[in-house]
């Protein structure tokens, strides 16, 4: 599991708290809404945990910005990943 | 979690994009809203051209949520400290309110005109005299009426839910309507006058579904402002944020980034 990954996975489970099913693992295929579940909500706090990990090297609402609604909703953890190393190995 | 506290009461606030510019203040529906509708949708968008402040409505989101308090007064109360909090004293902003937040949005320019420089409507609830009965009929159901009304009043962004979050949702909204007085402080709030309402001179873009339940009601609210533009969007109902995302965030970009008309300074 590259770094990342597992810094993301971590996030999400602080995020999702009590709710969180522990048998449940994260890979770069599990989709925020149809397999986390994610609300809406507690996927702000993701963004915020991101900006709070990894500061102005990864612009994750810039990132939002060219997405359209349809696109954000079917996003994998492996999409923000990559995004996030992408964002890194630029810097 | 980012929060201001104003009242007492802590809310959850999001600031995205650059320090300088118009600031633009994002303001969600009531009971199964909350900020992320904005987040998700226009407000990254208008990010890349200027500030934008979000923020939980009392008792919604991530915001803390007291037994009482929320009358409109209340709540305008909670977005003039919320500025207060995050903005110099003098500076005016842009209001886009969706739903219960068009209505927040026209309370705050008449009780705060000097803060304003100009609102949009979102399909925003008008508050009329009716406006009040409605609403407490319509959320003061009991029982099995009321969690079916939940349900279907429920709509979040990420789609289809489980039968557990799809509860836990509905809960969640269930005790907001039950455990607190915002049914009965909404609907017992004074709506503004005819006059106050001819008072409102900041431009207004108000924008309505064309098959909306309120859009009648929202044309009559338009022909009454001095300075609102009226924009019917084809094909939708109270739900356009939904319907037409991409068509309404290009709407909110082009209003809120529009130069100062004449007369007007930023």
């Amino acid at each position: 599991m590259s770094d990342t990954l597992q810094t993301v996975g971590r996030m999400i489970q602080e995020v999702i708290g009590d709710d969180w099913d522990l048998d449940q693992a994260i890979t770069t295929e599990t989709s925020f809404g149809d397999d986390l579940e994610l609300e809406s909500i507690e996927f702000v706090s993701l963004a915020e945990a991101l900006k709070e990990e990894y500061g102005a090297e990864v612009d994750f609402v810039g990132w939002l910005s060219t997405k359209e609604l349809d696109e954000i909703i079917k996003l994998k953890v492996g999409d923000v990943v990559e995004f996030i190393d992408l964002c890194r190995s630029s810097n | 979690m980012a929060e201001v506290t104003v009242g007492g009461l802590r809310f959850h606030v999001q600031r995205l994009g650059p320090e300088g510019g118009v600031p633009v203040v994002f303001l969600h529906g009531l009971i199964m809203d909350n900020l992320s509708s904005w987040f998700f949708t226009a407000a990254p968008k208008v990010a890349a051209q200027q500030p934008v402040l979000l923020y939980d409505l009392r008792g919604h989101g991530k915001s803390e949520r007291p037994a009482t308090g929320y009358g409109v007064p209340d709540m305008v109360a909670d977005l003039c400290g919320i500025l207060d909090e995050s903005l110099p004293a003098d500076q005016r902003v842009e209001l886009v309110g969706n739903s219960f937040g068009g209505l927040l949005a026209l309370a705050f320019a008449l009780a705060r005109p000097e803060r304003v420089r100009g609102l949009c409507l979102v399909d925003g609830q008008v508050h009329d005299e009716a406006f009040g009965p409605e609403m407490e009929a319509s959320l003061g159901l009991e029982g099995r009426e009321r969690d079916e009304m939940i349900a279907r009043s429920f709509k979040d962004w990420l789609g289809r839910h489980s039968e557990r979050k799809r509860n836990r949702l509905a809960r969640n909204a269930s005790e907001l309507v039950h455990g607190t007085s915002l049914v009965r402080d909404i609907a017992h709030s004074a709506p503004p006058s005819a006059e106050d309402v001819g008072r409102v001179s900041c431009p207004v873009l108000a924008l309505y579904g064309e098959h909306s339940d309120v859009r009648e009601r929202g044309e009559d609210l338009a022909a009454r402002l001095p300075n609102a533009q009226l924009e019917i969007i084809e094909g939708c109902t109270h739900s356009l944020l939904w319907e037409q995302t991409a068509q309404l965030e290009q709407r909110v970009l082009a209003w809120v980034g529009r130069e100062p008309g004449p007369g007007e300074e930023d």
